[in-house]
């Protein structure tokens, strides 16, 4: 296959299978298309006609709809990472953060809606500043954050198992009051416990310190994040389809 | 070459076109222009299988488009109403190579086709810039710089030209009447002829879902105010 | 806020994948060696990434703060003790070793976000990984650098808005609930006109991957990062 390295910017000749291979080939034979491998784009003098139809994979309208929805709520959920409130009871603000996760497992679902936080924290990974602060980078998970940033996509999976009593995604209107609340208290211990934990192990703190530092200022403001969500699924404002 | 024979669609329960017939020819510029709900949205969702149809054809160069979306939706390209949504990607190059990749063509190849269709657009040396630094109408050059760079025969646009102020306009009018020198054919949905009417080969008028009225801009021109379109 | 910029520096012309290889060699040995030694090595392999990328450790600093006060506090709380004398260095060293290496560790990682773009991010992580789960992956990381602004915008105005009509108010779950339903629309409608202009332009499972090839800089680096993942087996 034709592929082009960073330093030599011209056409590789095609490989010699008895020639020993490069470390550059070991790294780009994997990269090349999927399926239809040995298909190359037809190539006249150097420049490539049109592609043969038939080798095009299309991703189905419905997997697209999908993806659309599930990645622009990772979105949203690094958005939410600029947006905080003054907290009446604590000087740390109040963000968004933890109401993305429970609104990800209420309104996509526990599978979604894990996948879609997943995808947030790749993004974060990958150097979309979506982390607290417009943080982002591999470090935040595996520093002192790091509890709470994988705790989310889990609680996602937790609220949205909960609201919708199992992996298929029903209208979260009809879940009950209780079961709504209840699962996010139950999101809201998943986050703080893995938070807890990850400080523990990253900054070596026992479990007082811990939790003074990461869960005691910032558990009283759930409440208002609750009570936000409960009004966003109960009002008619927003309807998932 | 775009055709659609007796075509008959809904967008949910609402029929909104109703046995539609209108063959367009390639390298022609047309105005699809009609009041709001008159199915103009719809129709050129289906020129490349966006929407299915209820009943009858759309056919592209003779083929039906549900037969071979991808043979469809490279000789239609298409641009939406609101630029800022149909990015993919963070930057103008990755943007604009969005679609060739899909093609699976060469890197090569690839590289060619953004050059080309930045340069089009006159945008090209901003291949590296945000797109989300980008001014309005800059934006809408880079989404037809996107549809270009598939190599259509045909490029459709829904409004783009709605949110953007005078000078934006005409820097992209100016492109579009480039663009059909050079041969491409242009559908253009517009619901204002300012600026755009003496481009065009001809006007399709789309009322309660049929065509109410087709013909060169001249002809046109003195009929249209009962079909709610500001004249020109 | 930390992110992408172009340029033309050594750390930028390094494959993405030897880039986030030498983050993970290092976080491994910065867990594996959390001793003064340890660290003093550490702290100068940690300020030549930032080098490489002609970024100075004062200003990727001053774009990490958020993280400091945490890291700042946690010796402070865990060295705390009921009596006399009331804080014990002892209790508090282990703490501090370990948030200075938080605090190299998100250097490191500050140099691979200045420095690598969200094509090749993604152009990693679908070498990474292969087939439709690394093709959904891609797509997905690479909406939400695209979206990310956009949505950014859309709660700001969503917030303006809601200030000058007195929001300010009402109580504060009124006032989350307003501008996160704001956001919830946005998603929705702007989520519906992607996917039909991912659908326009053939989004495929098989497309060509974005250009990635090791070059001959790669190589010291790889070699450096498989020693920092080997370092505690020393």
């Amino acid at each position: 296959m034709t592929r082009t390295s960073r330093d030599v910017d011209e056409l590789v000749p095609p490989v010699d299978p008895s020639a020993p291979v490069s470390l550059t080939e070991v790294f780009n034979w994997v990269d090349g298309r999927e399926e239809g491998n040995d298909t190359e784009p037809v190539t006249h003098g150097g420049t490539a006609v049109s592609t043969d139809t038939e080798d095009v994979d299309l991703v189905d309208a419905a997997v697209v709809e999908n993806l659309g929805r599930v990645a622009l709520f990772a979105a949203l959920m690094g958005a939410f990472a600029y947006v905080s409130f003054p907290n009446p009871f604590s000087p740390a603000p109040v963000t968004l953060q933890v109401l993305g996760v429970f609104l990800a497992g209420i309104f996509l679902g526990p599978v979604w809606g894990g996948v879609s936080i997943g995808l947030y924290l790749a993004a974060g990974a990958l150097g979309a500043p979506v982390f607290s602060g417009g943080s982002a980078g591999l470090a935040p998970l595996v520093g002192s954050t790091a509890g709470y940033l994988w705790s989310y996509p889990i609680g996602a999976f937790v609220v949205g198992a909960i609201v919708h009593g199992g992996l298929s995604v029903g209208d979260p209107r009809e879940a009950g009051l209780i079961h709504l609340v209840g699962s996010m208290v139950a999101g809201t211990a998943v986050v703080y416990a893995m938070g807890v934990a990850g400080l523990m192990l990253v900054l070596g703190l026992g479990p007082v310190a811990a939790f003074m530092a990461g869960a005691a200022a910032f558990i009283p403001a759930e409440a208002f994040k609750i009570a936000a969500a409960v009004g966003i699924v109960r009002s008619d404002a927003f309807v998932a389809e | 070459m775009i055709e659609t024979r007796d075509l008959v669609a809904s967008r949910g329960e609402t029929r909104v076109l109703d046995g539609l017939d209108l063959t367009i020819e390639d390298g022609e510029f047309v105005l699809l222009v009609g009041p709001n709900g008159a199915g103009k949205t719809t129709l050129v969702r289906q020129f490349n299988g966006l929407e299915e149809p209820d009943a009858g054809e759309v056919l592209v160069d003779g083929r039906p488009v549900q037969e071979d979306l991808v043979a469809a939706r490279t000789a239609v390209g298409m641009v939406f109403q609101d630029p800022r949504d149909q990015f993919v990607a963070a930057t103008v190059r990755a943007d604009v190579a969005f679609g060739p990749e899909n093609l699976g063509l060469t890197h090569d190849e690839i590289d060619r086709r953004v050059a080309d269709a930045l340069e089009t657009v006159g945008m090209d040396g901003r291949g590296d810039e945000r797109i989300d630094r980008l001014s309005g109408g800059e934006q809408a050059r880079v989404a037809i710089a996107g549809a270009l760079a598939m190599a259509p025969d045909h490029l459709v646009l829904d409004e783009p030209l709605a949110s953007l102020d005078l000078p934006a306009r005409r820097a992209v009018r100016d492109r579009l009447e480039r663009l059909h020198d050079d041969g491409t054919g242009i559908v253009l949905v517009t619901h204002d002829l300012r600026d755009v009417a003496e481009l065009a080969d001809r006007i399709v008028v789309l009322s309660d879902g049929r065509v109410a009225l087709d013909g060169d801009p001249d002809a046109v021109r003195d009929r249209l105010e009962a079909f709610d379109v500001r004249p020109c | 806020m930390l992110s992408y910029e172009p340029g033309a520096t050594v750390a930028h012309a390094l494959d993405p994948r030897t880039k986030l290889a030498f983050q993970a060699g290092f976080a491994v040995a910065a867990f594996a060696y959390t001793t003064p030694h340890g660290l003093a090595v550490l702290s100068v392999l940690a300020l030549a990434p930032l080098a490489a990328a002609r970024r100075s450790a004062l200003a990727a600093a001053w774009d990490l703060r958020f993280a400091f006060p945490i890291l700042l506090a946690a010796p402070l709380f865990e060295g705390v003790v009921l009596g006399p004398p009331w804080f014990s260095l002892a209790q508090a060293r282990f703490p501090a070793l370990a948030s200075y290496r938080v605090v190299l560790l998100l250097f490191v990682s500050a140099a691979y976000v200045y420095t690598t773009s969200a094509r090749d991010s993604r152009a990693a992580i679908q070498w990474l990984v292969p087939g439709r789960p690394g093709r959904f992956l891609g797509l997905g990381v690479a909406v939400v650098f695209r979206f990310l602004p956009v949505l950014v915008a859309d709660l700001q105005r969503a917030r303006a808005a809601m200030r000058a009509r007195l929001g300010t108010e009402r109580p504060l779950a009124e006032r989350i609930r307003i501008v996160t339903t704001a956001g919830l629309r946005r998603v929705d409608a702007r989520a519906d006109a992607l996917s039909l202009a991912l659908q326009a332009r053939c989004v495929a499972w098989n497309p060509t991957l974005p250009r990635l090839a090791l070059g001959r800089r790669d190589v010291p680096v790889l070699a450096l990062a498989l020693a920092l993942t080997l370092s505690p087996l020393l």
